[in-house]
């Protein structure tokens, strides 16, 4: 196995943007292929396309030639798209991570896109109604809302978990994406505002809810010995973990305790040869402010149940045990499906970089993760990083 | 130059809702091996499948077992009562289709050793309780096809 690299990139600013699926994509490759030096479209050997769900959003399958197309690629070993709903970024940076590791591709973009702003926003909600289940799950209207309501609600029975708390998560992340040009949140919020935001599905207001999102990125990520001909600061991919239990509510390991999240981290830290202790910067999928509590906990940050005195003592923040989210999670910067993961892949290397505002600024960090989770908060996939 | 004409063209201005957008399934034994569920259902049982060779009870219902892939299975009764084990209320965010019904109350519901997420009616949110007992309720569609949901008992 080839240690990997990735050596640069770039994104759309991410929101309600007035500009269609395609016009995303050019203006994240533009800016990628522009990031970095000494390698042009025709480099490219394999692109995988991160994108959960074109066919609906934009009507459109086959998505990543159109990929490859607009940015002037024409891959020679492998072009795919990836689809792993909310990790379907992640998925795209696993393969194309594989294909390089493996020795059959020496230059890979992993590449992501959503566009999620519809005319009708119903139509969206129903897209976002069929990620679980259809026909036993999402037919009940088991979208992600209701269902991290309810985790939340037995969190809240078991272990004593608050609103409060929960929206704690919601202020620290938005604090951090008021400095982040890409975040599609640009105001700061308080327990107050988030508590009197309007209630989606209870417990769950507004804000402890990420937003509909368009937006989109890409990375270039080459074989690790050849990435210094490019950049003298790229980054390493060091390990990764990924576990699946179950799909439908009845074969989900548990409601309030996410399994195949500790089994990721045990595998993280095992490929990556780290201790909790090593990691500096962790991006996780905060795709609500129960979720980020519960991370913590299978972390092993915080002890099982204390998810929400962790955040109450401001252990995620920067300086804290850990810094969970510097970027702005996706409470802040919204969650363009597709491109999330690679938002997050880019933000670690700028952090490595000491490209970031010095207010969200992780000053030495060494090593940082990245995780997504997706569907019934069923699967996790992680992602270890290193600057050297 | 030549001025271009613009023809205005005519399209439906409404269309039924394709099956691409319907959440409820095809139940008639034309598009499903498993429409003795449904038939069941109709009656007023809701059921699953068990694996006569391994004893593991699937849920959703299915044609092989997942853990021996056995295809002997039998139908078994599931009752009529639950317990409430997790609940919420869409208020925000209903997909096509459920719009009209907002806001809505959705659980998950233990019963006979499973937990099933399910639509309940006959409360309001604020009334609900973890525990509470439900009961088997029936839906039907225009069509014709059938659905479970759980009544609140009060």
């Amino acid at each position: 196995m080839r240690k990997v690299a990735i050596i640069g990139g770039g994104a759309t600013r991410c929101g309600k943007r007035e500009a269609t699926w395609r016009e995303l994509v050019q203006e994240a490759g533009k800016e990628m292929f522009e990031n970095v030096d000494n390698i042009s479209p025709k480099n490219i050997e394999a692109l995988l396309v991160g994108a959960a769900q074109p066919e609906r959003f934009v009507f459109q399958v086959h998505v990543a030639p159109m990929v490859a197309e607009y940015l002037g690629i024409t891959p020679k070993k492998v072009i795919a798209t990836t689809e792993l709903m909310c990790a379907s970024g992640q998925a795209a940076i696993r393969y194309a991570w594989a294909c390089i590791a493996s020795g059959m591709v020496d230059v890979a973009v992993a590449f992501g896109v959503e566009k999620m702003y519809m005319p009708d926003m119903a139509e969206a909600q129903t897209n976002m109604t069929c990620v679980l289940d259809r026909e036993w799950d999402g037919v009940n209207g088991l979208s992600a809302p209701p269902f991290f309501a309810m985790t939340a609600q037995r969190h809240m029975l078991e272990y004593g978990t608050t609103k409060e708390q929960m929206a704690l998560v919601s202020v620290k992340n938005h604090h951090y994406s008021t400095m982040n040009p890409l975040a599609q949140f640009q105001k700061e919020v308080t327990v107050e505002s988030v508590l009197k935001s309007p209630m989606v599905a209870p417990p769950l207001s507004l804000f402890d809810c990420s937003g509909i999102t368009d937006g989109a990125a890409g990375v270039i990520m080459v074989p690790a010995e050849s990435a210094k001909k490019y950049t003298d600061t790229p980054m390493y991919l060091i390990g990764s973990g990924q576990a699946s239990i179950g799909n439908v509510v009845n074969n989900l390991a548990s409601i309030t305790e996410w399994v195949p999240l500790k089994l990721a981290v045990e595998e993280t830290v095992r490929t990556a040869k780290i201790t909790l202790k090593d990691i500096d910067i962790a991006e996780l999928h905060d795709c609500f402010t129960i979720s980020e509590i519960m991370e913590y906990e299978a972390f092993g940050w915080a002890k099982k149940g204390e998810g929400g005195k962790f955040i109450k003592n401001g252990e995620p923040y920067i300086g804290g045990t850990i810094a969970v989210n510097p970027r702005g999670g996706l409470l802040g910067c919204g969650h363009p499906l597709g491109a999330t993961a690679i938002l997050q892949a880019l933000d670690v290397l700028q952090q490595f970089r000491g490209e970031v505002p010095k207010g969200r600024y992780v000053s030495d960090a060494e090593i940082a993760v990245t995780h997504n989770l997706s569907g019934a908060a069923n699967v996790h996939s992680l992602l270890a990083y290193s600057r050297n | 130059m030549k001025k271009i004409r613009i023809e205005k063209i005519k399209r439906k201005e409404t269309i039924k809702l394709p099956y691409m957008l319907d959440f409820y399934p095809l139940e008639d034994e034309k598009n499903t091996r498993i429409s003795q569920f449904f038939g069941k259902l109709r009656e007023g049982h809701l059921t699953t499948t068990k694996c006569k060779k391994c004893g593991k009870v699937l849920w959703p219902p299915r044609i092989v077992c997942s853990s021996c892939f056995s295809d002997d299975l039998e139908w078994i009764d599931l009752g009529t009562e639950g317990e409430l084990y997790a609940f919420t209320e869409m208020r925000l965010g209903a997909p096509l289709g459920f719009e009209e019904d907002v806001p809505f109350c959705i659980g998950i519901v233990k019963i006979s050793g499973l937990s099933i997420s399910a639509r309940i009616d006959n409360a309001k949110y604020e009334d609900l309780k973890i525990g509470q007992k439900v009961q088997l309720k029936v839906v039907e569609l225009d069509d014709g096809r059938v659905f479970y949901r759980f009544d609140a008992v009060k």
